[in-house]
């Protein structure tokens, strides 16, 4: 009987053990955790926008210059540029890029390559953001050309004019949206 | 049996400036006699009742003035009891009952069990997820949408991206040594 009593109190102290030192689960996250390091701004993120702030004012002095090409090719390299994971900024800092670079393709009458820009973006951007609402702005100026462009073509384009007219009235009334719901978000917040 | 002597304390208070009359010289030289006996461990086993409160107070007084010292046989004595205590032999210890002794083996492993039981169902029965603790930088510390930073944007303004890129730059730079230099200079 006694040892009987031994190797079951054995086993629950065996278990005891257990219980008190297993992991619960190796995935679960621990209790006590520092901010992730993608969470605040680091070196990684400054060099990337300082890169993005460089070829902003390269582009810039080629505009100076009427080398509108080189100027693209500046902006395009913003669109390339690698942020840290997860880096807020980088979905801003593309968009403008691409506004930017839409607005150079207008200037020389490239519409539809200006309009692909402006897609891609929308296209590609993670959340709302006053950026986004300056896409759809530069988004209606591109339709507002596209029916100047058709009404100069003649009256086989006075439809195809209105309906883009139409498209950019709705390019704005989206901008203006965004623009409004996020002023009273920021407004709030103050 | 009462003498004139024996109302000293309650008799009338004589004048500080007066002689002493011989019935106070007098008691004050057996007073003196008694108190040097009592000194002496020779107390007189019967006195009256005044000259027994005078020599009680007489020996508190001299308590007090640090002057009364026990004589070297009974210091020896007072120390050799107080260091007999510590090293005398434990008194032996009364045996328990013989159905405690048989019993008390039980009762520990019961008391183990329970301890063990108790942390099992503890542990089954612990929240699943715990929120982990999470420190918090202050904002501008943070990589964040530059939205509040940029406003909205102007349709005549629609292609200053160059502007809004040194806005941006600037403010984050801000941000970044901030939180550098809180590190000691860590990146």
């Amino acid at each position: 009987m006694k040892d009987v009593i031994a190797v079951l109190w054995l086993g629950l102290a065996a278990a005891t053990v257990w219980a008190c030192s297993a992991e619960r689960d190796p995935s679960a996250p621990s209790a006590t955790r520092i901010a992730d390091p993608t969470d605040v701004i680091d070196q990684d993120l400054m060099i990337a926008l300082g890169q993005a702030k460089n070829f902003h004012h390269k582009a810039k002095v080629f505009m100076t210059d009427g080398n509108l090409a080189a100027a693209q090719a500046a902006v395009r390299q913003i669109l390339s540029l690698r942020f840290p994971r997860g880096a807020a900024e980088a979905d801003d800092v593309r968009n403008d890029a691409r506004a930017l670079l839409a607005k150079l393709l207008i200037s020389q009458d490239k519409l539809d390559e200006a309009m692909h820009t402006v897609d891609e973006g929308l296209a590609q951007s993670q959340r709302a953001s006053f950026f986004v609402a300056n896409l759809y702005t530069v988004q209606g100026e591109i339709h507002e050309a596209r029916a100047a462009a058709l009404d100069a073509s003649g009256e086989s384009g006075k439809a195809a004019a209105i309906d883009e007219r139409h498209a950019a009235i709705a390019a704005y009334d989206r901008s203006i949206q965004i623009n409004a719901k996020l002023s009273s978000a920021i407004a709030e917040d103050r | 049996m009462a003498t004139p002597d024996d109302d000293v304390l309650s008799g009338p208070i004589p004048d500080p400036g007066a002689d002493p009359t011989p019935a106070e010289l007098a008691h004050a030289r057996r007073f003196a006699e008694l108190v040097d006996k009592t000194l002496a461990g020779r107390t007189p086993p019967a006195m009256s009742a005044d000259d027994r409160a005078l020599i009680e107070v007489a020996t508190v007084i001299r308590a007090t003035h640090g002057n009364a010292a026990l004589a070297p046989s009974r210091q020896r004595q007072a120390i050799d009891e107080a260091l007999r205590a510590p090293i005398a032999p434990a008194p032996a210890r009364a045996e328990p009952p013989r159905g405690m002794r048989r019993s008390a083996p039980w009762l520990v492993t019961a008391a183990s069990g329970l301890v063990a039981a108790a942390a099992i169902v503890l542990w089954l029965r612990a929240p699943a997820s715990v929120q982990p603790y999470r420190a918090v930088p202050p904002p501008e510390w943070t990589s964040r949408p530059a939205d509040s930073l940029v406003g909205p944007i102007a349709r005549d303004h629609a292609g200053d991206a160059g502007a809004r890129i040194d806005a941006l730059f600037a403010d984050r730079l801000d941000g970044f040594r901030a939180r550098r230099l809180a590190r000691g200079g860590t990146p």
